[in-house]
């Protein structure tokens, strides 16, 4: 689960302030807003990026506001993906892991199942910059989801991809969501792209989060 | 009044504009490879003959030399001739000498022939010299006995101690090639003596000044000391550069700006004032640490670093402003700490960076002369770099000397480019 509890934000002369969300475990929010509203500033604030001058984030039921990013449990897909250019695709599956210090067999075995979940099987040793950009998506996908988080944060996950490829990541997504159980917050831009997504959805907007009651969360 | 047409509106060529970047860019390169190639050629890589004194003596081509300056030779002996500005040639025996080198005098007078009277004498004539006569001898020195050849020229050979001469036509192993002179006199030179039996003929020539600079052992010791100081240098400069680059490019803190300028002084600051700078500070340091430093290798090492390190600095920051954060932001959420997102993430991304910093700060130190002259001193075989061995070179009047020495650089810099490159090319072939 996700709770954020009054928080407050502060970049130069940008100001968010007494913001609450709360998303239950397993659960798909998608957070709507315009550009330059705060989505990404929050997000990096969960994801423990970002200082916050106040409040409280609480993941998976554990109070992480004083914990690095490391320890949050969370998984962090930014808008540019920021793939490791030097890095093989497995070698960014297994990044996670390998911190962690993983048996090399049991590293292996996430690193397929992961690839199968995503459709990169072929794709294992490639570097990024032989990667489309639905591929280089999925792979950072798969780079987020590698130590199993409790929360996974989805920065304009659809926002570089041309049409076609839409309605693709979208049920990609559900899948994932399906099968880890993850709890994920997805911030997007447009109202057309969270129409087609199911699950809770959320508007910041005036420097409020409202929830959008016309839907089911289910 | 009517608008211009669509259709005649024209944009100018943009011909002159890219002509005129390929002849600005285009100079520019030609006087870099011209510079080059003017060191390479201006060296006469042959041998040279062993020349006695000067026979022409100043003067002008006036009054009862109007015709001509008679010089007194010996008939048969070898001699060099260099005609001047002023000079058609030499006239022997009926003979027109015009080319500069080596003839044999065919009578006992040769004639100086002016272009026009009046003008300045500017040829010259020198005799060859010839081996006359060689002895063997045995030196005792501290109880280790050196057997030295004394070899006797027929005119003054005009050779330094320390020099190097060039024994050929003996056919016999040993003392054909290259030997370093140990003592002179007017008509003698010492070398070692290989052997106890002297070959019969022997001829004398000067190699050339490449083959003289890689053979003095000065030159020698200056070119090892460039080699392992400005590597030792640029280690360090790596080693301060990564961390300070980094923090430049990555953190927010008060007196970044101080920072940023002090960083900026060893750039704008004249070479000379740094080292000046330096020996000034190590008045204040305790004695057996400025003794260590001051006028030793050391020296040269910290000269090298003040000003190689700030290039380094420079560019490993913008490698590092190159790379976005977002990177170890990922790597963070991945479980990394800040220096596991450092060595993990961010190194391998900046070694193209790290190896032009490293190119950059080692080129820098193999040039650098001023700060080492004045805080390390030019002491042969102590503090002598391989720019302090140009200087010295020009110093003792040898220009060619100091050409064979600058050579023995561009040489240098070229092969550590060429390394840099190809390592550079593998990362990105890879």
């Amino acid at each position: 689960m996700i709770a954020l509890e009054n928080i407050e934000l502060r970049q130069g002369s940008f100001e968010l302030s007494d913001l609450s969300l709360e998303l239950a475990s397993g659960e798909y929010g998608v957070l709507m807003g315009r550009s330059g509203c705060g989505k990404t500033t929050l997000l990096e604030a969960v994801c423990g990026l970002r200082n916050i001058a106040g409040g409280r984030i609480i993941l998976g039921g554990r109070d992480v506001t004083q914990l690095p990013p490391a320890e949050r449990g969370v998984g962090y897909v930014p808008q540019d993906r920021a793939l490791f250019p030097t890095m093989l695709v497995r070698e960014q599956l297994a990044f996670a892991l390998v911190l962690r210090a993983l048996g090399q067999a049991e590293i292996a075995g996430r690193v397929d199942e992961l690839a199968e979940l995503l459709g990169i099987t072929g794709l294992l040793d490639r570097t990024p910059d032989k990667l489309s950009g639905g591929e280089a998506q999925r792979v950072a996908l798969g780079r987020a989801l590698a130590h199993a988080p409790a929360v996974l944060c989805l920065d304009e996950p659809l926002a570089a991809l041309d049409e076609e490829l839409h309605g693709e990541m979208c049920r990609l997504l559900e899948r994932v969501h399906r099968e880890t159980g993850v709890t994920i917050l997805h911030i997007t831009h447009s109202p057309s792209e969270a129409r087609r997504l199911a699950g809770c959805h959320f508007r910041l907007a005036d420097g409020k989060v409202t929830r959008d009651e016309n839907r089911s969360c289910a | 009044m009517s608008a211009p047409s669509p259709s005649g509106y024209h944009v100018a060529s943009d011909k002159p504009f890219l002509v005129g970047l390929g002849v600005l860019g285009g100079s520019y390169l030609l006087i870099i490879a011209a510079m080059v190639l003017a060191d390479l050629v201006f060296l006469d890589y042959g041998d040279k003959p062993v020349l006695g004194n000067e026979l022409v003596s100043h003067g002008k081509y006036a009054g009862e030399y109007e015709k001509g300056v008679p010089i007194a030779v010996e008939p048969g002996r070898a001699y060099h001739f260099r005609a001047g500005k002023n000079e058609i040639g030499l006239r022997s025996a009926g003979r027109l000498i015009t080319h500069n080198g080596l003839f044999n005098a065919d009578a006992s007078e040769v004639v100086l022939l002016p272009r026009e009277p009046g003008a300045p004498i500017t040829a010259s004539l020198q005799p060859e010299a010839r081996v006359a006569g060689i002895t063997i001898t045995n030196k005792v020195v501290n109880g280790v006995t050196h057997r030295l050849a004394r070899i006797t020229t027929d005119v003054p050979h005009r050779l330094l101690w320390k020099e190097f001469i060039r024994l050929s036509g003996t056919g016999q192993s040993g003392w054909s090639g290259v030997h370093e002179i140990t003592d002179t006199d007017k008509n003698v030179i010492t070398i070692a003596a290989p052997t106890d039996t002297v070959p019969a003929p022997l001829q004398l020539s000067k190699p050339n000044p490449l083959v003289q600079a890689l053979r003095s052992r000065d030159i020698r010791f200056s070119i090892k000391l460039s080699l392992i100081s400005c590597t030792l240098t640029t280690l360090l400069s790596l080693w301060v550069a990564v961390p300070i680059g980094y923090m430049m490019s990555r953190f927010k803190f008060r007196g970044k700006p101080v920072i940023d300028t002090l960083l900026d002084i060893p750039i704008v600051l004249p070479p000379l004032v740094v080292g000046l700078s330096l020996l000034i500070l190590f008045r204040y340091m305790p004695e057996w640490l400025s003794d260590a430093v001051v006028y030793k290798w050391p020296a040269v090492v910290l000269a090298q670093f003040m000003v190689a390190c700030a290039f380094a600095v420079r560019t490993m920051r913008v490698t590092f402003d190159q790379i976005p954060q977002r990177f170890e932001q990922v790597a963070l959420t991945l479980g990394c700490n800040r220096r596991q997102a450092f060595w993990r993430v961010i190194m391998p991304q900046a070694r193209g960076g790290l190896l032009a910093a490293g190119t950059l700060a080692w080129a820098r130190a193999l040039g650098e002369f001023g700060p080492i002259l004045v805080f390390a001193g030019a002491t042969r075989q102590k503090t002598e770099v391989l720019p302090t061995s140009a200087f010295l070179e020009l110093q003792a009047g040898r220009t060619e000397g100091m050409l064979a020495v600058s050579l023995i650089m561009i040489g240098a810099a070229v092969v550590v480019f060429i390394i840099a490159r190809t390592l550079g090319m593998k990362r990105i072939f890879a």
